[in-house]
């Protein structure tokens, strides 16, 4: 058996999964008001199609931009538009967001069997799709799908890669989407294959998923030319540049797109939401997000309506006591939310309650120059360096060190003994140099 | 449930058990074989040396912590791992009050003046011992051999040239935690084992001395298993802050570590070599840190 | 003569050569290994910095100034040579010890700063108080070096043994590292004392 494939550097942090690694996914509440930002993807926000006061439709388009770097967002209930009005947001900003009450009735904007099948649909086609369901990159970056699927003049894709390395700890959604919906998954691989004209597919799973590997294998059995890449258990194995480095041996540099390198990265979950747009002719109005932590009585992997506020999922699967922290996404690059109130957004894969002793702040002691964090790298930078240049101010020698390489996955502050905040100091010379850079 | 008391914080939200204290509580465990043996070779004597050197160098640290009027970090056990480090690189006759000052200027000229932990440029324990060699030669240079206390050379000091199982067991005379190979290859690999150190800087040391004393004439073993080499490659030059922060950098120090003590050892005025070799490579460390460099993701080979 | 007591105390602390303004560190380091070698140099320079600042102001209105610094030297070299014929004849053990350093004294730029900064700009009385100032100062802070390096390098001050048979002098202290980290460890000591009286 050959070794499974990976990159340099990276971390082995305790994963905490196996409290909701074989929990299937149930459907959360439905709450009774629904929250959508009008910004839930990188690119520009959408504007307001509806008005206040107005009856919507499940999966009716309620906001769209004519920007070509954006996503149309859709209601996930059916109900009336009580209000457009500035709402917290994950980002720790209030943004404006479309209120809609639900009234429980769940009428659907697009009839049944609108949907088409993977042989009929032409591959431009599928591209207006993916668009008009509001797909964007669903593992937490929020890119529009769309956009991806239309490569640069002068580049040709050879190569779709399905991202199923889910290597932040605490998270199973993907991991549970690859076990149910493996066929789904294998189709959405198809469709964005077609799409591109590319003749090769790949999903990296880390090897330890031995049953969500076994379940996308029996899945693609008919399709020789996708292949199912076990991947070595490491963070950030889920990172786009360590994924295309472990599966094609190549390093993709920082400022260059993956279609350069003649690869496409997409999430499970994205590709599982493109099967179901081709196939049911629906958009994207609902995710799988794993609620779990220390703190969370009844850790589960939810189906969730797109709009949810976080606290109602909290609710549902129970707090132990007053968390400390409460995070969206996974414990190593999560933001923390000050509000339970923000809605569930199309990039939140993971809901987080953890316990006041977890959230203590860290005592930081001098650096003891042990080069951990430069072992683990898997930019292969120096954060002491960097971090160390941002303390003094000298901002030019931290660019000199290419502080915006940083793909801010957090190893190096994980790693330190003497637990120096390494790539908060980093994120600040990045968004330093760059605000420097486009003046 | 108060939202108020959430706590804000930016990622990541999750970090290694290993600290600092963690890792020199590591390397205290690893140099308790060495330790145990020194007993049991050089008696009663050797254990006062270590607790005379670990409880000056601890309160030498404190001491000035305390006068400059920053906050005592003495729980990391850096000082204490430097005054143990000080008491195995003495000779078993010394009085203690030498031991107690070599402690003391271990941590005093040799870290505290710098800022502390993570700022001085050379391994303290070193500093240290090369002072107490200057100040007082005879007594640094007067061996005993193990359980019967008679004062002998050492194998590299022109002493009888002992069996290699009685070197590498460790009875023969010397500093008191440098004559047993075994038990130091049992601390080091521990360490490598736990990750603590690189086995570049051990294996890039010693492998330099072997090949360069057997080029030269010597006998490799016999230079690998006499003196304080394997302490210093195990336990002095993979000090975390005197030694390079990346895998090529730690093995150019290594290599150069390993040259310089077969220089001296082979061509010098000294038998021995290790303390100097360390310390200036130690001189080196941020040389080798400008100018060794991971390559930059992506810009390597097309 | 407030004035002449403002500048003669300006160089034993303040501004002292060695100190503050770390000034002559090459006799500094080379001979402080005993006390009286410290006394010695530094009673040397004292005298030649003050007969110096004394002639050098005298004729600073008439030196061109563009060959000042030579006429400084040779005004420096003449003084130094009286001092080195008065040592080797009167105190010939020490001028035995000290050596090349008191010839050396020509080019100490303690004595060619003082000229420079202080004696050609200033009236005569207030370059003799400035020169006898730095002087002593030098002399002090040599002294002390030497006497410090002197009990822990050899166990005895002015030659005198203080210790018993049992003590073990710490051989470093006169050797040149020591007289590194005696120098650096005074300064350190000062600059403290200095930030604590502005705090």
């Amino acid at each position: 058996m050959t070794k499974a494939k990976t990159f340099g550097g990276g971390i082995h942090p305790r994963y905490n999964k196996e409290r909701t690694l074989n929990l299937p996914i149930v459907d959360a509440v439905v709450p009774k008001e629904l929250v959508f930002p009008l910004s839930q993807h990188i690119g520009a926000p959408c504007q307001p199609l509806v008005k206040v006061g107005e009856r919507v439709l499940k999966g009716q388009k309620i906001a769209d931009s004519d920007a070509p770097i954006s996503a149309p967002i859709h209601s996930s209930v059916s109900g009336q538009v009580v209000a457009i009005e500035k709402r917290p947001h994950c980002s720790g900003q209030d943004t404006m967001a479309i209120v809609v009450s639900n009234d429980g009735l769940d009428e659907e904007a697009v009839p049944a069997s609108t949907g088409t099948s993977i042989e009929n649909v032409p591959a431009d086609e599928i591209v207006r799709i993916v668009r008009e369901a509001g797909i964007v990159g669903m593992g937490g970056a929020g890119f529009p799908t769309h956009y991806k699927m239309v490569p640069p003049a002068g580049t040709k894709v050879e190569m779709v890669v399905l991202n199923g390395a889910e290597c932040e700890p605490y998270l199973t959604a993907d991991y549970r989407l690859m076990m149910e919906e493996s066929e789904q998954v294998v189709l959405g691989l198809r469709l964005l294959m077609k799409a591109l004209g590319a003749d090769k597919g790949c999903i990296g799973v880390e090897e330890d998923k031995s049953e969500a590997i076994a379940a996308l294998k029996q899945a693609r059995e008919a399709f020789p030319d996708i292949e199912v890449i076990p991947l070595q258990v490491k963070y950030p194995q889920g990172s786009e540049f360590m994924l295309i480095r472990a599966i094609t041996g190549k390093e993709l540099p920082v400022g260059r797109l993956p279609a350069e390198l003649g690869v496409i990265v997409n999430n499970v979950a994205t590709a599982v939401a493109v099967a179901n747009a081709v196939t049911t002719g629906k958009p994207l109005v609902e995710r799988v997000v794993t609620v779990s932590g220390s703190m969370v009585e009844r850790p589960q992997n939810l189906r969730v309506r797109l709009g949810t506020p976080v606290g109602a999922l909290l609710e549902q699967c129970g707090l132990k006591g007053q968390p400390g922290k409460v995070i969206k996404g996974g414990p190593m690059m999560g933001v923390t939310l000050a509000n339970l109130d923000v809605p569930v957004i199309k990039t939140t894969c993971g809901l987080l309650a953890l316990s006041p002793e977890e959230a203590e702040p860290l005592e930081i002691s001098p650096c003891i120059r042990c080069g951990r964090c430069v072992d683990v790298c898997p930019m292969r930078l120096q954060p002491v360096f960097i971090a160390q240049f941002v303390e003094r101010g000298m901002l030019e020698q931290a660019e000199a060190y290419n502080a915006t390489d940083c793909r801010e996955c957090g190893c190096c502050s994980y790693i330190c003994p003497a637990r120096r905040p390494l790539v908060q100091n980093i994120r600040l010379a990045k968004s330093a140099i760059l605000a420097k850079r486009r003046k | 449930m108060e939202q108020s008391k959430l706590r804000m914080s930016s990622s990541p939200h999750q970090h290694a058990r290993e600290n600092t204290s963690r890792i020199m509580l590591e390397v205290l465990m690893a140099l308790v074989p060495a330790a145990t043996l020194a007993v049991f070779f050089f008696g009663l004597r050797a254990l006062g040396l270590m607790l005379v050197a670990v409880v000056a160098a601890v309160a030498t640290e404190a001491l000035l912590q305390k006068l400059s009027g920053r906050p005592v970090t003495i729980r990391d056990y850096s000082a204490a791992v430097t005054g143990l480090l000080v008491a195995f690189g003495v000779p078993a006759g010394l009085p203690l009050w030498i031991v107690a000052i070599g402690a003391a200027i271990a941590i005093a000229i040799g870290k505290q003046v710098f800022g502390g932990l993570g700022n001085n440029p050379f391994n303290p324990a070193l500093v240290g011992r090369a002072v107490l060699l200057a100040s007082w030669p005879a007594q640094m240079t007067t061996w005993v051999a193990p359980f019967t206390f008679l004062t002998s050379a050492t194998p590299l000091g022109g002493g009888a040239r002992p069996a290699y199982s009685t070197l590498f067991l460790g009875a023969v005379p010397g500093s008191l935690g440098e004559t047993s190979a075994l038990a130091l290859l049992v601390g080091g690999l521990y360490l490598i084992w736990r990750g603590i150190i690189d086995w570049r800087i051990p294996v890039g040391f010693v492998g330099t001395v072997a090949v360069f004393s057997a080029v030269f004439g010597g006998d490799p073993l016999f230079h690998v298993l006499a003196g304080s080499l394997l302490l210093g490659a195990f336990f002095m030059a993979t000090d975390p802050v005197t030694s390079p922060m990346t895998s090529w950098g730690r093995l150019i120090m290594g290599v150069g570590c390993g040259l310089i003590t077969a220089i001296i050892r082979l061509w010098g005025g000294y038998p021995e070599g290790v303390t100097y070799a360390i310390l200036i490579m130690n001189a080196f460390t941020p040389l080798i840190d400008r100018y060794v460099r991971p390559v930059r993701f992506g810009a390597a080979r097309k | 003569m407030v004035n002449f007591i403002k500048e003669f105390s300006k160089g034993l602390i303040k501004e002292n050569p060695t100190f503050g303004l770390l000034l002559g560190m090459c006799p500094t380091l080379a001979v402080t290994t005993a006390a009286v070698n410290g006394l010695g140099m530094g009673l040397a320079t004292a005298a030649v910095l003050t007969a110096s600042n004394l002639l050098i102001s005298i004729i600073r209105n008439v030196v061109p100034n563009k060959i000042r610094i030579p006429i400084y030297v040779v005004v420096i070299a003449t003084f130094v040579t009286i001092v080195d014929m008065v040592m080797e004849a009167f105190v010939p053990d020490l001028h035995q010890v000290l050596g090349l350093f008191i010839p050396l004294i020509v080019v100490n730029c303690i004595i060619l700063q003082r000229a420079e900064a202080f004696a050609s700009q200033n009236g005569i009385l207030d370059s003799i108080a400035d020169g006898l100032g730095m002087g002593l100062g030098f002399t002090g802070a040599l002294t002390l070096l030497g006497g410090i390096r002197e009990i822990l390098g050899a166990g005895s001050l002015f030659g005198i043994k203080l210790f018993g048979e049992g003590f073990q002098p710490m051989l470093i202290m006169i050797l040149t590292p020591g007289g590194l980290m005696t120098l650096g460890l005074l300064i350190a000591l000062l600059n403290y004392l200095r930030m604590r009286r502005t705090a």
